[in-house]
């Protein structure tokens, strides 16, 4: 079990390599993303720095300039998930080729062996093609999706192209927080 | 807020200059933190590393069942929790309220400890 496993984790961390890879050559090094994300990020600090100063206020000149803030902040938010779709399409199609690729050679095999049960509506992902009633064989998806939580997010703040806090706490769209290169931009 | 020039957020990416000063400071008490940032990454990667060493644990011992599962939500948690409040005495409200602190990188870690769990569990008692 120690090849599968190590060489699933092998696979999601070149997967997640490859995913920050190809949105940095889409998206993160293109001058169009840099502005907006330079804009989001002084959006953001300037709603921060009025809420912090008026956040209690009852004056409805100032309430409406936050709400006008947040109106403009919002707008810029989705402009960068705009620009995002392109490589999110593009990593897409190149995922779901790579995970019906990987899933045919772990098919119907046990990669692992969980130390607990899972909940039920887990276990149609823990125990995907695999045969039997024993709920703690783990099949190739879940390590997978567990890994590539866990390493993907680290490498994107290990890359710093993970959104910034004021951004994820400001960002509402569709897609969650935008991950953005915010190393040399003020 | 903090009252340093503007810098850029990084959310995780310290600069290398920067990174003995953070390093310091996490391991000495009642450190000063006048960017919130950096301190919210301290939480992160000692949250990162406690997953790990935690699954390392679990798998070598082994443990099993949701009791693993369950120890690890209150030890991450109450270690989190003693760090930020008894050894840096910070005031959690400048963090938007001990939630903030405790969410903190915690599903990311959560899936590191699994990981490193599943892994250890599998190898060590079941090749």
């Amino acid at each position: 079990m120690w090849a599968d496993t190590l060489f699933i984790v092998v696979i999601s961390i070149c997967t997640a390599l490859f995913g920050e890879g190809l949105t940095w050559l889409l998206v993160y090094r293109t001058e169009k993303y840099q502005k907006l994300k330079a804009e989001v990020e002084r959006q953001c600090k300037r709603l921060e720095k009025k809420k912090e100063v008026h956040g209690d206020t009852t004056d409805r000149q100032q309430k409406r300039k936050i709400e006008r803030e947040e109106e403009r902040l919002k707008n810029s938010n989705r402009d960068l998930s705009l620009v995002k779709m392109k490589s999110m399409f593009a990593i897409g199609f190149a995922f779901t080729a790579l995970l019906s690729m990987f899933n045919s050679i772990f098919d119907g095999r046990v990669v692992a062996k969980l130390p607990f049960i899972p909940i039920s509506w887990l276990q149609g992902l823990s125990h995907r093609n695999l045969l039997g009633d024993d709920y703690t064989d783990c099949s190739f998806i879940f390590l997978y999706i567990l890994c590539t939580m866990s390493i993907r997010q680290n490498i994107q703040k290990l890359l710093g192209f993970a959104p910034s806090r004021a951004a994820n706490k400001h960002s509402t769209n569709l897609f969650g927080p935008q991950p953005q290169q915010l190393s040399g931009y003020k | 807020m903090s009252t340093t020039k503007a810098k850029p957020e990084k959310n995780g990416t310290v600069k290398p200059s920067n990174v003995s000063s953070v390093l310091t400071r996490a391991f000495t008490s009642n450190s000063q933190w006048p960017d919130k940032d950096e301190f919210l990454d301290v939480i992160y990667w000692g949250r990162q590393v406690l997953g790990l060493v935690l699954g390392l644990v679990w798998g070598f011992i082994p443990l099993k069942g949701f009791v693993g599962l369950f120890l690890f939500g209150v030890i991450n948690a109450a270690v989190i929790y003693f760090y930020a409040s008894s050894f840096q005495g910070i005031d959690e409200e400048e963090f938007g309220g001990m939630w903030e602190l405790t969410k903190e990188g915690f599903v990311t870690s959560f899936a590191g400890f699994l990981v490193m769990w599943i892994i250890l569990y599998s190898g060590l008692h079941y090749d």
